[in-house]
């Protein structure tokens, strides 16, 4: 059965064992872990950064890295809560249109500047990170936005059962970024014109020979995680409520964790958003159980969650690559016999 | 015309008051000396750091100084390196005097030294250097022993005497809130009548609103049995009462500590956080500035003992800091503690 399943099924597959470790560790060190209560608290913390990771992973893949994913967040959370304040009537639905475009705005700055003038990425979106901050530090003049001064529609949202079984919620924001995810999948996968991004990751020259405009698609995919970073910055402000300009700081370098966690490979071509998806749930598993773990003091849990990072890399490598090495030596046996009668 | 009478009368009705303050030994400070100043903050865009500034800004007007206020700050993610760029930048420019609040621990002190040694006056507020290295004198919002007291407290009501607390506070740097939890615990081994409640942790949630929340919901899964939580930040305590509201929690786990009324309200009026405290950061930025301009323009020794008359806030006296050994502070004090009956009206 294992020679049918692709090598993207298989690392999935892997990422899930290692997901299974991490709780089969953790629910041994920490008290009333494995119940209800994990899955709720997970579920809605690791929305929004599952979005950011899947928006993190379109760039990845075309070999470039988006730096400036944070305070794009950032900004566009603090934005659409000014914009929900001093219009309280504004509806769902225009809100929401505005966040994404509002993200997007972001994402063809770093397109551009990464397509058509052609400076490296890491460079563009370290100084876009920067100057994004710094715009939204003198766009909130020192303000923040407040949960008293928005709507109920929108802070009960994320909080909102869809369905419970007992004790676990799914809830409506953790419902959201899984259709995000598998539409963003889906399209992927299937889609001709989203081919082009793997085209253009895995081999830039090869895309442009086989006449893929590789400047646009780069700049398609700066442009299409922007608005997904627009997203996760409304449903930030829906999470929190309360905005101040340090609002979604430090989700560019666990966005890249997520995804590389996740198997995108950092070198572009190669990985799923599925996978950046349960990197997420990795990441957000470990650091969270961290915090309940009380052997790991506070100024520990950086590095031990390090560390795990590199482990749950490493194994799942390895068991990749053992995987493969089965299947190999099965299909060279397999050969072997049909050649031997 | 009428208007301008009406300036002048209430401009000599105050040189007036100073001049009878003065007579009591209070030095009366000289307006219209030129001075550069720069007040720092923490970091950039959070509210109270705001309020400083405008209550700087308005003691900059009334004192006439044809000098330059400049309210410069780190962008959040770089606030210790950001602060001691901006300390050595303010020596070299020659700035008459720098009003911090410290994020950055004891290593902001070499270069805080180093504008001393230059002639910049090194005026703290709000957060103080805690080996005092660098610094001229601290202005203290309140006594940083009572903020233990008044932090107690509130827990003890909330309580009703028995239970278990845990501590939400900013930054493991942040050197205000450091003092503010010592001097609790002190409160809380020392005093009888918190014998029955037990602080059960303490942890940091980096003044950022998502750390915050998620080490507030850690706490509770931790500690079953937790009845408050007590956060010394205004981001802290917010993300926490969200928290608990987000959940469903509030019957069990109630929020407390150190919040702004506008931010706290709905909190306070739902239950999640019945009682928290804050004193005005507007005259704490006022008093900084009175205090900066004074010792910068020669008119102030800052030796112990020394009062001086800070404008409409009245007289102050530099005095020994109780909580640090060595260094000097001058107290503002008092502060509010807020709940459902003046919380609203505090809000507008």
């Amino acid at each position: 059965m294992l020679n049918r399943i692709s090598p993207q099924t298989l690392r999935i597959l892997a990422l899930l064992a290692v997901l299974a470790l991490v709780l089969l560790f953790f629910s041994t060190q920490v008290p009333n872990y494995l119940n209800g209560r994990l899955f709720n608290r997970i579920s809605s913390s690791v929305a929004i950064m599952a979005i950011v990771a899947c928006a993190q992973t379109l760039v990845i893949l075309t070999r470039n890295i988006d730096l400036s994913i944070g305070s794009t967040l950032g900004f566009v959370a603090f934005a659409t809560g000014s914009l929900i304040t001093n219009n309280p009537d504004l509806g769902p639905a225009l809100l929401l249109i505005y966040s994404i475009c509002l993200g997007a705005c972001f994402g063809v700055v770093n397109g551009a500047l990464v397509a058509y003038a052609s400076i490296p990425s890491i460079i563009v979106t370290l100084a876009t990170m920067a100057l994004f901050r710094s715009a939204l530090v003198e766009y909130s003049d020192a303000k923040s936005i407040t949960t008293g001064n928005l709507p109920t529609w929108l802070v009960d949202f994320p909080n909102y059962k869809v369905l419970t079984f007992g004790s676990y919620q799914l809830r409506a924001s953790f419902l959201l970024a899984v259709v995000v995810v598998i539409i963003v999948h889906i399209a992927l996968t299937r889609l001709r014109a989203a081919r082009k991004i793997y085209a253009v990751g895995s081999n830039p020259e090869a895309a442009e020979m086989a006449g893929i405009n590789s400047k646009r698609v780069v700049l398609t995919a700066f442009v299409l995680s922007g608005a997904l970073a627009g997203l996760a910055g409304f449903m930030f402000l829906a999470r929190f409520g309360t905005i101040t300009v340090v609002a979604g700081l430090g989700f560019e370098l666990k966005s890249v964790a997520a995804s590389v966690v996740g198997g995108v490979n950092i070198f572009g071509g190669s990985g799923s958003v599925i996978g950046a998806f349960i990197g997420a749930v990795l990441v957000d598993l470990i650091d969270m159980s961290l915090v309940r773990w009380q052997l790991v003091s506070e100024f520990w849990r950086e590095a031990v969650l390090g560390a795990l990072i590199l482990l749950s890399v490493a194994a799942d490598a390895t068991l990749m690559r053992r995987l493969v090495a089965w299947r190999v030596a099965r299909e060279k046996a397999r050969t072997q016999r049909s050649t031997q009668s | 015309m009428k208007k301008l009478t009406g300036i002048t009368a209430a401009a000599v009705l105050l040189g007036s008051t100073g001049f009878a303050a003065a007579a009591d030994g209070a030095v009366s400070l000289e307006s219209g000396k030129d001075i550069d100043m720069v007040l720092l903050p923490k970091f950039l865009g959070i509210l109270v750091f705001d309020q400083a500034n405008e209550g700087a800004q308005e003691a900059h007007a009334e004192l006439g100084n044809p000098g330059e206020l400049l309210f410069v700050g780190p962008t959040p993610e770089n606030s210790t390196a950001g602060q001691i760029e901006i300390m050595t930048t303010s020596a070299t420019q020659g700035q008459g005097a720098v009003m911090l609040s410290n994020n950055a621990g004891d290593q902001i002190s070499p270069s805080a030294l180093a504008a001393q040694k230059a002639g910049t006056k090194v005026v703290t507020w709000d957060s103080p250097i805690p080996s005092g290295e660098g610094e001229d004198v601290f202005v203290a919002q309140v006594d940083f022993g009572s903020i233990g007291v008044v932090m107690a407290d509130m827990a003890h009501s909330i309580l009703d005497g028995a239970g278990e607390m845990a501590v939400l506070s900013a930054t493991p740097d942040a050197s205000n809130q450091n003092a503010w939890i010592a001097s609790m615990k002190e409160v809380l081994e020392s005093d009888e009548k918190y014998a029955d409640i037990t602080l059960v942790d303490v942890v940091y949630g980096d003044d950022q609103a998502e750390v915050s929340y998620n080490r507030a919901l850690a706490l509770v899964d931790q500690h079953p049995d937790l009845g408050v939580i007590m956060s010394p930040t205004t981001v802290g305590i917010q993300a926490a009462a969200k928290a608990m509201q987000d959940e469903g929690l509030c019957e069990q786990v109630r929020v407390s500590g150190l919040g702004l009324p506008s931010e706290m309200a709905s909190y306070t009026m739902n239950g999640c956080a019945p009682e928290f405290a804050l004193w005005d950061f507007r005259d704490l930025g006022y008093l900084t500035y009175y205090t900066a301009y004074g010792l910068a323009s020669g008119q102030l020794t800052g030796e112990l003992g020394e009062t001086f008359t800070a404008g409409r806030m009245g007289d102050y006296t530099i005095e020994q800091d109780p909580g640090r050994e060595g260094s000097k502070r001058i107290l503002m004090g008092p502060f509010t503690v807020y709940n459902a009956e003046n919380v609203e009206a505090a809000a507008k």
